[in-house]
Protein backbone atom coordinates (compact mmCIF):
# COMPACT_ATOMS: atom_id res chain seq x y z
CA UNK A 1 0.00 0.00 0.00
CA UNK A 2 1.37 3.14 -1.06
CA UNK A 3 1.39 6.24 1.73
CA UNK A 4 -0.97 9.29 1.18
CA UNK A 5 0.98 12.14 1.57
CA UNK A 6 -1.50 15.13 3.33
CA UNK A 7 -0.58 18.42 5.03
CA UNK A 8 -1.65 19.16 8.81
CA UNK A 9 -2.69 16.16 10.51
CA UNK A 10 -4.88 16.34 13.27
CA UNK A 11 -5.34 13.59 15.70
CA UNK A 12 -8.55 13.85 18.17
CA UNK A 13 -11.80 15.85 17.32
CA UNK A 14 -11.67 17.41 21.10
CA UNK A 15 -11.67 20.80 22.24
CA UNK A 16 -8.16 20.92 21.42
CA UNK A 17 -8.22 18.68 18.30
CA UNK A 18 -10.61 21.02 16.52
CA UNK A 19 -9.02 24.29 17.71
CA UNK A 20 -5.63 22.86 15.94
CA UNK A 21 -7.35 22.09 12.89
CA UNK A 22 -9.15 25.18 12.21
CA UNK A 23 -6.48 27.36 13.18
CA UNK A 24 -4.08 25.12 10.91
CA UNK A 25 -7.21 25.56 8.09
CA UNK A 26 -7.13 29.06 8.81
CA UNK A 27 -3.22 30.08 8.51
CA UNK A 28 -3.73 28.56 5.14
CA UNK A 29 -2.30 24.30 5.68
CA UNK A 30 -4.78 21.53 4.66
CA UNK A 31 -5.28 19.76 7.85
CA UNK A 32 -6.82 16.33 7.71
CA UNK A 33 -8.52 15.49 11.14
CA UNK A 34 -8.39 12.41 12.30
CA UNK A 35 -10.99 11.08 15.39
CA UNK A 36 -11.91 7.62 17.14
CA UNK A 37 -15.34 9.15 18.00
CA UNK A 38 -18.45 8.65 15.33
CA UNK A 39 -19.26 12.92 15.84
CA UNK A 40 -16.79 15.59 16.63
CA UNK A 41 -16.56 16.90 19.99
CA UNK A 42 -14.50 14.61 22.33
CA UNK A 43 -15.69 13.63 25.47
CA UNK A 44 -16.06 17.14 26.83
CA UNK A 45 -18.68 17.96 23.87
CA UNK A 46 -20.35 14.61 23.05
CA UNK A 47 -23.57 15.47 22.30
CA UNK A 48 -27.22 14.03 20.94
CA UNK A 49 -28.31 14.21 17.50
CA UNK A 50 -30.13 17.22 16.60
CA UNK A 51 -33.34 15.01 16.68
CA UNK A 52 -33.08 15.75 20.48
CA UNK A 53 -34.82 18.66 22.15
CA UNK A 54 -33.66 20.83 24.85
CA UNK A 55 -30.13 19.35 25.64
CA UNK A 56 -28.02 22.46 25.72
CA UNK A 57 -28.68 22.16 29.74
CA UNK A 58 -26.97 19.27 30.21
CA UNK A 59 -23.98 21.56 28.84
CA UNK A 60 -22.24 24.30 30.16
CA UNK A 61 -20.84 25.59 27.12
CA UNK A 62 -21.95 23.35 24.43
CA UNK A 63 -22.55 26.28 22.28
CA UNK A 64 -18.59 26.98 21.36
CA UNK A 65 -18.21 23.15 20.73
CA UNK A 66 -20.97 23.00 18.11
CA UNK A 67 -19.66 26.39 16.76
CA UNK A 68 -16.46 24.70 16.57
CA UNK A 69 -17.41 21.77 15.17
CA UNK A 70 -19.18 23.25 12.59
CA UNK A 71 -16.63 25.87 11.52
CA UNK A 72 -14.27 22.91 11.23
CA UNK A 73 -17.04 20.67 9.29
CA UNK A 74 -17.43 23.70 6.81
CA UNK A 75 -13.66 24.52 5.75
CA UNK A 76 -13.12 23.34 2.82
CA UNK A 77 -9.36 22.54 3.82
CA UNK A 78 -10.16 20.10 6.36
CA UNK A 79 -10.57 16.77 5.35
CA UNK A 80 -12.20 14.77 8.20
CA UNK A 81 -11.84 11.05 9.20
CA UNK A 82 -14.54 10.43 11.84
CA UNK A 83 -14.48 6.68 13.72
CA UNK A 84 -11.05 6.41 12.64
CA UNK A 85 -8.20 4.23 14.80
CA UNK A 86 -4.68 4.69 14.05
CA UNK A 87 -3.32 1.25 15.44
CA UNK A 88 0.64 2.24 14.41
CA UNK A 89 2.82 5.01 14.41
CA UNK A 90 6.23 5.31 13.45
CA UNK A 91 8.46 8.28 12.76
CA UNK A 92 11.77 8.27 10.12
CA UNK A 93 13.63 10.75 8.39
CA UNK A 94 11.08 13.97 9.11
CA UNK A 95 7.94 12.29 8.44
CA UNK A 96 5.26 10.07 10.70
CA UNK A 97 3.83 7.82 9.39
CA UNK A 98 0.30 6.36 10.94
CA UNK A 99 -1.57 3.33 10.04
CA UNK A 100 -5.38 2.95 10.84
CA UNK A 101 -8.47 1.72 10.55
CA UNK A 102 -11.08 3.69 9.12
CA UNK A 103 -14.96 2.62 7.86
CA UNK A 104 -13.30 -1.42 7.92
CA UNK A 105 -10.18 -0.44 5.50
CA UNK A 106 -7.21 -0.01 6.12
CA UNK A 107 -5.42 3.71 5.47
CA UNK A 108 -1.53 4.72 5.53
CA UNK A 109 -0.81 8.31 5.85
CA UNK A 110 2.48 10.25 5.77
CA UNK A 111 2.34 13.68 7.20
CA UNK A 112 5.67 16.38 8.01
CA UNK A 113 3.43 18.24 10.78
CA UNK A 114 1.80 16.37 13.11
CA UNK A 115 -1.04 17.49 16.08
CA UNK A 116 -1.88 15.32 18.78
CA UNK A 117 -5.08 15.94 20.56
CA UNK A 118 -5.53 12.27 21.91
CA UNK A 119 -7.41 13.38 25.16
CA UNK A 120 -7.70 11.93 28.26
CA UNK A 121 -10.20 8.98 30.15
CA UNK A 122 -11.62 8.71 33.55
CA UNK A 123 -8.57 8.03 36.24
CA UNK A 124 -9.67 4.43 38.39
CA UNK A 125 -8.53 2.80 41.12
CA UNK A 126 -9.20 -0.89 42.06
CA UNK A 127 -11.51 -1.62 45.19
CA UNK A 128 -13.43 -4.97 46.15
CA UNK A 129 -16.24 -5.25 43.09
CA UNK A 130 -15.48 -2.64 41.27
CA UNK A 131 -15.86 -5.06 37.74
CA UNK A 132 -19.61 -5.64 39.07
CA UNK A 133 -22.20 -4.48 36.60
CA UNK A 134 -23.13 -1.10 37.89
CA UNK A 135 -20.14 0.25 38.69
CA UNK A 136 -19.33 2.68 36.10
CA UNK A 137 -16.62 5.40 35.87
CA UNK A 138 -17.94 9.06 35.95
CA UNK A 139 -16.94 9.94 32.16
CA UNK A 140 -19.17 6.55 31.09
CA UNK A 141 -21.70 7.67 32.97
CA UNK A 142 -21.97 10.98 31.77
CA UNK A 143 -20.79 9.75 27.95
CA UNK A 144 -24.53 7.75 28.15
CA UNK A 145 -26.28 11.03 28.93
CA UNK A 146 -24.75 13.76 26.87
CA UNK A 147 -24.27 11.06 23.88
CA UNK A 148 -27.34 8.74 24.40
CA UNK A 149 -29.80 10.45 26.46
CA UNK A 150 -29.29 7.34 28.83
CA UNK A 151 -29.38 7.16 32.76
CA UNK A 152 -27.30 3.74 33.45
CA UNK A 153 -29.37 3.48 37.05
CA UNK A 154 -31.67 4.87 39.29
CA UNK A 155 -30.11 5.38 42.49
CA UNK A 156 -27.05 6.25 42.19
CA UNK A 157 -23.83 6.94 44.23
CA UNK A 158 -21.16 9.92 42.69
CA UNK A 159 -17.89 9.21 44.35
CA UNK A 160 -13.92 9.85 44.09
CA UNK A 161 -11.82 13.03 43.94
CA UNK A 162 -12.28 15.91 41.32
CA UNK A 163 -14.05 18.88 39.88
CA UNK A 164 -15.41 16.73 37.49
CA UNK A 165 -17.60 15.17 39.85
CA UNK A 166 -19.99 17.96 39.80
CA UNK A 167 -21.05 17.94 36.43
CA UNK A 168 -21.76 14.13 36.13
CA UNK A 169 -23.65 14.38 39.40
CA UNK A 170 -25.67 17.00 38.47
CA UNK A 171 -26.46 15.26 34.80
CA UNK A 172 -27.62 12.12 36.52
CA UNK A 173 -29.93 14.36 38.92
CA UNK A 174 -30.86 15.95 35.91
CA UNK A 175 -31.77 13.13 33.42
CA UNK A 176 -34.38 11.32 36.41
CA UNK A 177 -32.03 9.64 38.57
CA UNK A 178 -32.37 10.22 42.42
CA UNK A 179 -28.35 10.66 43.44
CA UNK A 180 -28.30 9.39 47.35
CA UNK A 181 -24.34 10.42 47.65
CA UNK A 182 -21.96 12.96 46.11
CA UNK A 183 -18.76 11.93 47.95
CA UNK A 184 -15.52 14.11 47.29
CA UNK A 185 -12.47 11.87 48.93
CA UNK A 186 -10.93 15.11 49.62
CA UNK A 187 -11.29 18.05 52.10
CA UNK A 188 -12.61 21.86 50.38
CA UNK A 189 -10.28 23.58 53.03
CA UNK A 190 -7.21 22.09 50.63
CA UNK A 191 -8.38 24.79 48.48
CA UNK A 192 -7.14 27.11 50.99
CA UNK A 193 -3.98 26.74 49.64
CA UNK A 194 -4.48 27.67 46.16
CA UNK A 195 -6.77 30.71 47.46
CA UNK A 196 -5.14 33.43 44.90
CA UNK A 197 -5.07 31.35 41.64
CA UNK A 198 -8.81 30.35 42.91
CA UNK A 199 -9.21 34.10 42.98
CA UNK A 200 -8.03 34.24 39.73
CA UNK A 201 -10.14 32.35 38.40
CA UNK A 202 -13.67 33.55 39.35
CA UNK A 203 -15.58 31.87 36.50
CA UNK A 204 -14.28 28.44 37.98
CA UNK A 205 -16.75 29.57 41.03
CA UNK A 206 -19.39 30.33 39.11
CA UNK A 207 -19.44 26.52 37.43
CA UNK A 208 -19.50 25.51 40.63
CA UNK A 209 -22.12 27.61 41.86
CA UNK A 210 -24.18 26.36 38.78
CA UNK A 211 -23.79 23.11 39.87
CA UNK A 212 -24.85 23.46 43.75
CA UNK A 213 -27.42 25.31 42.42
CA UNK A 214 -28.94 22.32 40.36
CA UNK A 215 -27.91 20.13 43.68
CA UNK A 216 -30.36 22.43 45.82
CA UNK A 217 -32.78 21.56 43.67
CA UNK A 218 -32.83 18.11 43.47
CA UNK A 219 -31.92 17.71 46.73
CA UNK A 220 -28.37 16.36 46.44
CA UNK A 221 -25.88 17.07 49.53
CA UNK A 222 -22.19 16.66 48.68
CA UNK A 223 -20.03 15.23 51.35
CA UNK A 224 -16.47 15.39 51.76
CA UNK A 225 -13.90 13.13 53.08
CA UNK A 226 -15.53 9.86 51.98
CA UNK A 227 -15.21 7.27 49.66
CA UNK A 228 -16.97 4.31 48.44
CA UNK A 229 -14.72 1.76 49.36
CA UNK A 230 -16.15 -1.65 48.10
CA UNK A 231 -19.15 -2.81 45.69
CA UNK A 232 -21.74 -5.48 46.41
CA UNK A 233 -23.37 -7.45 44.11
CA UNK A 234 -27.52 -8.98 44.34
CA UNK A 235 -28.01 -12.50 43.09
CA UNK A 236 -27.53 -12.02 39.92
CA UNK A 237 -24.47 -10.29 40.33
CA UNK A 238 -25.05 -6.89 39.43
CA UNK A 239 -24.88 -4.03 41.79
CA UNK A 240 -26.60 -3.72 45.14
CA UNK A 241 -25.38 -1.53 47.46
CA UNK A 242 -21.75 -0.08 48.15
CA UNK A 243 -19.08 0.47 51.34
CA UNK A 244 -18.88 4.00 51.64
CA UNK A 245 -16.22 4.57 54.36
CA UNK A 246 -15.26 7.84 56.13
CA UNK A 247 -11.88 8.56 55.32
CA UNK A 248 -8.52 10.26 56.97
CA UNK A 249 -6.27 12.71 54.79
CA UNK A 250 -4.17 9.60 53.56
CA UNK A 251 -7.27 8.07 52.49
CA UNK A 252 -7.58 5.39 55.06
CA UNK A 253 -10.68 3.97 56.50
CA UNK A 254 -12.22 5.66 59.77
CA UNK A 255 -15.73 4.24 59.79
CA UNK A 256 -17.91 2.42 56.98
CA UNK A 257 -21.41 2.24 56.21
CA UNK A 258 -23.53 0.59 53.81
CA UNK A 259 -25.56 2.17 50.83
CA UNK A 260 -28.37 0.13 48.25
CA UNK A 261 -27.97 1.73 44.75
CA UNK A 262 -27.63 0.60 41.57
CA UNK A 263 -25.37 2.70 39.58
CA UNK A 264 -21.77 3.81 41.80
CA UNK A 265 -20.22 6.32 39.02
CA UNK A 266 -16.26 6.55 40.85
CA UNK A 267 -13.37 8.24 39.25
CA UNK A 268 -10.33 10.04 40.29
CA UNK A 269 -9.31 12.60 37.82
CA UNK A 270 -8.13 11.66 34.63
CA UNK A 271 -5.47 10.14 32.85
CA UNK A 272 -3.94 11.35 29.48
CA UNK A 273 -4.08 9.04 26.17
CA UNK A 274 -0.25 8.63 25.62
CA UNK A 275 -0.36 5.66 23.68
CA UNK A 276 0.17 7.93 20.31
CA UNK A 277 3.11 9.83 22.09
CA UNK A 278 4.57 6.75 23.17
CA UNK A 279 4.70 4.81 19.93
CA UNK A 280 6.44 8.04 18.24
CA UNK A 281 8.84 8.22 21.43
CA UNK A 282 8.03 12.16 22.52
CA UNK A 283 10.17 12.84 25.40
CA UNK A 284 7.33 12.62 28.36
CA UNK A 285 7.13 13.36 32.04
CA UNK A 286 5.71 12.42 35.01
CA UNK A 287 3.20 14.80 36.43
CA UNK A 288 2.48 16.22 40.07
CA UNK A 289 -0.09 13.27 40.20
CA UNK A 290 2.00 10.62 39.52
CA UNK A 291 0.24 10.79 35.46
CA UNK A 292 2.11 10.87 32.57
CA UNK A 293 2.16 14.08 29.86
CA UNK A 294 3.81 14.79 26.92
CA UNK A 295 6.85 17.63 26.92
CA UNK A 296 6.43 20.79 24.49
CA UNK A 297 7.59 24.28 24.56
CA UNK A 298 6.02 27.59 23.92
CA UNK A 299 4.45 26.46 20.67
CA UNK A 300 3.47 22.89 21.67
CA UNK A 301 6.34 21.15 19.78
CA UNK A 302 7.29 17.87 21.49
CA UNK A 303 11.14 16.47 21.51
CA UNK A 304 10.31 15.46 18.02
CA UNK A 305 10.56 18.46 15.02
CA UNK A 306 7.12 18.90 13.30
CA UNK A 307 5.37 16.76 16.50
CA UNK A 308 3.00 18.71 18.05
CA UNK A 309 0.44 18.03 21.19
CA UNK A 310 -2.00 19.78 22.79
CA UNK A 311 -4.58 19.39 25.17
CA UNK A 312 -4.48 16.62 28.30
CA UNK A 313 -2.18 14.68 27.12
CA UNK A 314 0.51 17.70 28.08
CA UNK A 315 -1.45 17.99 31.47
CA UNK A 316 -4.57 17.13 32.24
CA UNK A 317 -6.31 21.14 32.99
CA UNK A 318 -10.04 21.12 31.14
CA UNK A 319 -11.14 22.87 28.10
CA UNK A 320 -10.30 26.11 28.35
CA UNK A 321 -6.21 25.57 28.11
CA UNK A 322 -7.24 22.51 25.55
CA UNK A 323 -8.39 25.14 22.90
CA UNK A 324 -5.72 27.54 23.79
CA UNK A 325 -3.19 24.54 23.63
CA UNK A 326 -4.82 23.63 20.19
CA UNK A 327 -4.82 26.61 19.16
CA UNK A 328 -1.37 27.57 19.26
CA UNK A 329 -0.27 23.99 18.18
CA UNK A 330 -3.13 24.25 14.94
CA UNK A 331 -1.17 27.79 14.23
CA UNK A 332 2.58 26.35 14.87
CA UNK A 333 2.17 23.34 12.88
CA UNK A 334 0.96 25.46 9.42
CA UNK A 335 4.08 27.61 10.17
CA UNK A 336 5.94 24.56 9.89
CA UNK A 337 4.73 23.78 6.86
CA UNK A 338 5.97 27.06 5.62
CA UNK A 339 2.35 29.01 6.00
CA UNK A 340 2.79 32.19 6.92
CA UNK A 341 0.67 32.51 10.77
CA UNK A 342 1.45 34.49 13.67
CA UNK A 343 0.43 33.10 17.36
CA UNK A 344 -0.96 36.10 19.02
CA UNK A 345 0.05 36.41 23.05
CA UNK A 346 -3.18 35.87 24.32
CA UNK A 347 -3.61 32.58 23.78
CA UNK A 348 0.04 32.10 25.60
CA UNK A 349 -1.72 34.02 28.33
CA UNK A 350 -4.53 32.25 28.60
CA UNK A 351 -2.43 28.96 28.48
CA UNK A 352 0.11 30.24 31.57
CA UNK A 353 -3.05 31.41 33.34
CA UNK A 354 -5.02 28.02 33.05
CA UNK A 355 -1.55 26.14 33.74
CA UNK A 356 -1.74 27.21 37.32
CA UNK A 357 -5.26 26.63 37.69
CA UNK A 358 -4.57 23.23 36.45
CA UNK A 359 -1.98 22.81 39.30
CA UNK A 360 -3.99 23.99 42.22
CA UNK A 361 -6.24 21.22 40.86
CA UNK A 362 -3.69 18.67 41.74
CA UNK A 363 -2.92 20.54 44.45
CA UNK A 364 -6.73 20.13 45.80
CA UNK A 365 -7.65 16.79 44.23
CA UNK A 366 -4.78 14.20 45.50
CA UNK A 367 -4.97 10.75 45.09
CA UNK A 368 -3.62 9.45 48.30
CA UNK A 369 -1.88 5.74 49.04
CA UNK A 370 -4.22 5.06 51.49
CA UNK A 371 -6.62 3.38 48.83
CA UNK A 372 -4.53 0.60 49.00
CA UNK A 373 -5.90 -0.19 52.16
CA UNK A 374 -9.40 -1.28 50.52
CA UNK A 375 -7.82 -4.04 48.79
CA UNK A 376 -8.51 -7.68 49.89
CA UNK A 377 -6.24 -10.60 48.11
CA UNK A 378 -9.51 -11.61 46.36
CA UNK A 379 -10.07 -7.93 44.99
CA UNK A 380 -9.61 -7.75 40.80
CA UNK A 381 -6.75 -5.58 39.57
CA UNK A 382 -6.61 -6.39 36.08
CA UNK A 383 -10.34 -6.50 34.52
CA UNK A 384 -9.03 -7.68 31.42
CA UNK A 385 -7.44 -11.13 32.67
CA UNK A 386 -9.10 -11.31 35.70
CA UNK A 387 -6.21 -10.81 38.22
CA UNK A 388 -6.61 -10.86 41.87
CA UNK A 389 -4.58 -9.09 44.39
CA UNK A 390 -3.40 -12.13 46.06
CA UNK A 391 -1.60 -13.57 42.18
CA UNK A 392 0.42 -10.17 41.67
CA UNK A 393 1.26 -10.05 45.44
CA UNK A 394 2.73 -13.68 44.36
CA UNK A 395 4.31 -12.57 41.81
CA UNK A 396 6.16 -9.82 43.72
CA UNK A 397 6.89 -11.57 46.66
CA UNK A 398 7.11 -15.12 45.87
CA UNK A 399 8.75 -14.63 42.28
CA UNK A 400 11.01 -11.19 42.40
CA UNK A 401 9.16 -9.36 40.24
CA UNK A 402 10.14 -5.21 41.39
CA UNK A 403 9.45 -3.43 38.86
CA UNK A 404 6.12 -2.94 36.96
CA UNK A 405 6.68 -4.99 33.89
CA UNK A 406 8.49 -7.80 35.06
CA UNK A 407 5.28 -8.17 37.08
CA UNK A 408 3.26 -7.81 34.42
CA UNK A 409 4.51 -10.70 32.64
CA UNK A 410 4.54 -12.75 35.94
CA UNK A 411 1.00 -11.87 36.43
CA UNK A 412 -1.26 -10.72 33.61
CA UNK A 413 -1.96 -7.38 35.10
CA UNK A 414 -2.43 -5.42 32.02
CA UNK A 415 -1.80 -8.45 29.69
CA UNK A 416 -5.76 -7.76 28.19
CA UNK A 417 -7.80 -6.11 25.67
CA UNK A 418 -7.64 -2.56 27.47
CA UNK A 419 -3.31 -2.94 27.25
CA UNK A 420 -3.13 -1.79 30.32
CA UNK A 421 -5.04 1.45 30.45
CA UNK A 422 -6.92 1.17 32.83
CA UNK A 423 -5.59 -0.76 35.65
CA UNK A 424 -1.39 0.50 33.94
CA UNK A 425 -1.40 3.18 36.26
CA UNK A 426 -2.02 2.13 39.79
CA UNK A 427 -0.10 -1.42 38.94
CA UNK A 428 3.43 0.72 39.35
CA UNK A 429 2.13 2.10 42.65
CA UNK A 430 0.92 -1.33 43.78
CA UNK A 431 3.94 -3.26 42.86
CA UNK A 432 6.52 -0.65 44.09
CA UNK A 433 4.65 -0.79 47.42
CA UNK A 434 4.81 -4.61 47.97
CA UNK A 435 8.54 -4.15 46.96
CA UNK A 436 8.93 -1.80 49.38
CA UNK A 437 9.94 1.17 46.96
CA UNK A 438 7.91 4.90 48.72
CA UNK A 439 6.12 6.05 45.76
CA UNK A 440 8.50 8.67 45.44
CA UNK A 441 11.26 6.31 44.58
CA UNK A 442 9.28 5.24 41.81
CA UNK A 443 11.83 5.94 38.37
CA UNK A 444 10.22 8.24 36.07
CA UNK A 445 11.02 5.77 33.47
CA UNK A 446 8.84 3.08 34.94
CA UNK A 447 5.84 5.19 35.30
CA UNK A 448 6.21 6.55 31.29
CA UNK A 449 6.70 3.05 29.89
CA UNK A 450 3.43 1.68 31.05
CA UNK A 451 1.42 4.00 28.28
CA UNK A 452 3.95 2.78 25.98
CA UNK A 453 2.58 0.38 23.39
CA UNK A 454 3.69 -0.82 20.39
CA UNK A 455 0.02 -1.85 18.85
CA UNK A 456 -1.54 1.01 19.48
CA UNK A 457 -4.91 -0.37 19.55
CA UNK A 458 -6.44 -4.18 19.36
CA UNK A 459 -7.20 -4.97 15.54
CA UNK A 460 -7.93 -8.28 13.92
CA UNK A 461 -4.70 -10.33 12.05
CA UNK A 462 -8.04 -10.43 9.56
CA UNK A 463 -8.07 -6.58 8.62
CA UNK A 464 -4.74 -6.42 7.95
CA UNK A 465 -4.47 -9.14 5.62
CA UNK A 466 -7.45 -7.86 3.64
CA UNK A 467 -5.51 -4.34 3.70
CA UNK A 468 -5.59 -2.12 0.29
CA UNK B 1 -41.08 12.35 33.90
CA UNK B 2 -38.21 14.66 33.27
CA UNK B 3 -38.69 17.31 30.80
CA UNK B 4 -34.76 18.19 30.28
CA UNK B 5 -34.86 15.78 27.23
CA UNK B 6 -37.16 14.89 24.38
CA UNK B 7 -36.48 12.17 22.99
CA UNK B 8 -37.11 11.79 18.75
CA UNK B 9 -40.23 9.70 17.44
CA UNK B 10 -37.92 7.81 15.32
CA UNK B 11 -36.10 4.27 16.37
CA UNK B 12 -35.03 1.34 14.70
CA UNK B 13 -34.42 -2.50 15.90
CA UNK B 14 -31.94 -4.51 16.45
CA UNK B 15 -31.84 -8.40 18.57
CA UNK B 16 -29.72 -8.73 21.39
CA UNK B 17 -30.02 -12.53 22.33
CA UNK B 18 -32.77 -12.90 19.82
CA UNK B 19 -34.86 -11.10 21.72
CA UNK B 20 -36.17 -7.61 19.91
CA UNK B 21 -34.68 -4.14 21.45
CA UNK B 22 -35.21 -0.32 19.81
CA UNK B 23 -32.69 1.83 19.76
CA UNK B 24 -33.10 5.67 18.68
CA UNK B 25 -30.85 6.28 15.81
CA UNK B 26 -27.22 7.29 16.73
CA UNK B 27 -27.32 5.75 20.03
CA UNK B 28 -24.81 2.78 20.69
CA UNK B 29 -25.90 -0.71 20.98
CA UNK B 30 -24.78 -0.42 24.81
CA UNK B 31 -26.59 3.05 25.48
CA UNK B 32 -29.97 0.64 23.50
CA UNK B 33 -28.94 -2.25 25.89
CA UNK B 34 -29.10 -0.33 29.27
CA UNK B 35 -32.57 1.67 28.32
CA UNK B 36 -34.11 -1.51 27.69
CA UNK B 37 -32.84 -2.95 30.79
CA UNK B 38 -30.23 -4.98 29.42
CA UNK B 39 -26.98 -3.95 31.55
CA UNK B 40 -24.94 -7.45 31.20
CA UNK B 41 -23.01 -7.60 27.84
CA UNK B 42 -20.83 -10.01 28.33
CA UNK B 43 -19.47 -13.25 30.73
CA UNK B 44 -15.96 -13.15 31.67
CA UNK B 45 -13.60 -16.52 30.42
CA UNK B 46 -12.57 -17.44 33.53
CA UNK B 47 -14.93 -17.06 36.38
CA UNK B 48 -17.99 -16.83 34.46
CA UNK B 49 -18.57 -13.16 35.93
CA UNK B 50 -21.17 -10.77 34.17
CA UNK B 51 -19.48 -7.51 32.77
CA UNK B 52 -21.22 -4.46 31.79
CA UNK B 53 -20.06 -1.12 30.08
CA UNK B 54 -17.50 0.45 32.43
CA UNK B 55 -15.50 3.26 30.96
CA UNK B 56 -18.39 4.36 28.30
CA UNK B 57 -16.03 5.33 25.61
CA UNK B 58 -14.09 2.55 24.44
CA UNK B 59 -11.12 2.40 26.40
CA UNK B 60 -11.62 -0.54 28.65
CA UNK B 61 -12.80 -3.71 26.38
CA UNK B 62 -15.50 -4.79 29.24
CA UNK B 63 -18.29 -3.84 26.80
CA UNK B 64 -17.67 -7.16 24.19
CA UNK B 65 -20.64 -8.44 22.39
CA UNK B 66 -20.94 -10.08 19.59
CA UNK B 67 -22.46 -8.83 16.62
CA UNK B 68 -23.39 -9.94 13.74
CA UNK B 69 -21.34 -12.73 14.12
CA UNK B 70 -17.73 -11.15 15.19
CA UNK B 71 -17.05 -11.08 18.70
CA UNK B 72 -14.94 -8.73 20.75
CA UNK B 73 -17.36 -5.57 19.34
CA UNK B 74 -17.58 -2.43 21.89
CA UNK B 75 -20.89 -1.70 22.68
CA UNK B 76 -20.07 1.67 24.22
CA UNK B 77 -19.12 2.52 21.04
CA UNK B 78 -20.44 0.83 18.60
CA UNK B 79 -23.78 2.54 16.84
CA UNK B 80 -26.63 0.47 16.66
CA UNK B 81 -28.58 -0.68 13.31
CA UNK B 82 -31.03 -1.77 12.03
CA UNK B 83 -31.36 -6.01 12.03
CA UNK B 84 -28.47 -5.84 13.90
CA UNK B 85 -28.10 -8.92 15.52
CA UNK B 86 -26.02 -8.85 19.30
CA UNK B 87 -25.39 -11.69 21.50
CA UNK B 88 -24.09 -11.84 24.82
CA UNK B 89 -20.26 -12.49 24.66
CA UNK B 90 -19.06 -15.93 26.58
CA UNK B 91 -15.57 -15.84 27.24
CA UNK B 92 -13.60 -14.81 24.77
CA UNK B 93 -11.29 -11.80 24.16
Amino acid sequence: MKPEQVGVVVVGGGPAGLSAALNAALAGASVLLIDSNSKLGGQYWRHLPETWLEQSELHLDLDTGLLLISAVANNPKIEIWSGAEIWSATHENGATTLRLITKGVEKIITTNALVLATGAYDRTLPFPGWDIPGVMTPGGAQSLIKGHGVAAGKRVVVAGTGPFLLPVAAGLAQIGCEVVELLEANSPLRWLKSFPTLIQNLSKIGEAAHYIAIFNKFGVRPKFKRAVVAAHANKDGELESVSIAKIDSNFNIKKIDRVKCDLAAIGWGFTADTSLAGALLLKQFVTKDDGVAVSVDENQQSSIAGIFAAGEITGIGGSELSIAEGVIAGLAAAIYLGCKAEISDDHRKTKVKKHKFADALINSYPVKSGWQGWLTDETIICRCEEVKYSKLKFSVIELGATDSRTAKLLSRCGMGMCQGRICGRFLVDLVANESGISPSDISEKERISVGNRPIITPISIELLANGE
Amino acid sequence: MFTLLVKPNTSITFTFNDLEVSAIPGQSVGAALLEAGDRVLRVTRFENKPRAMFCGIGVCFDCLVVIDGAPNQRACITEAKAKMVVRTQVGGA
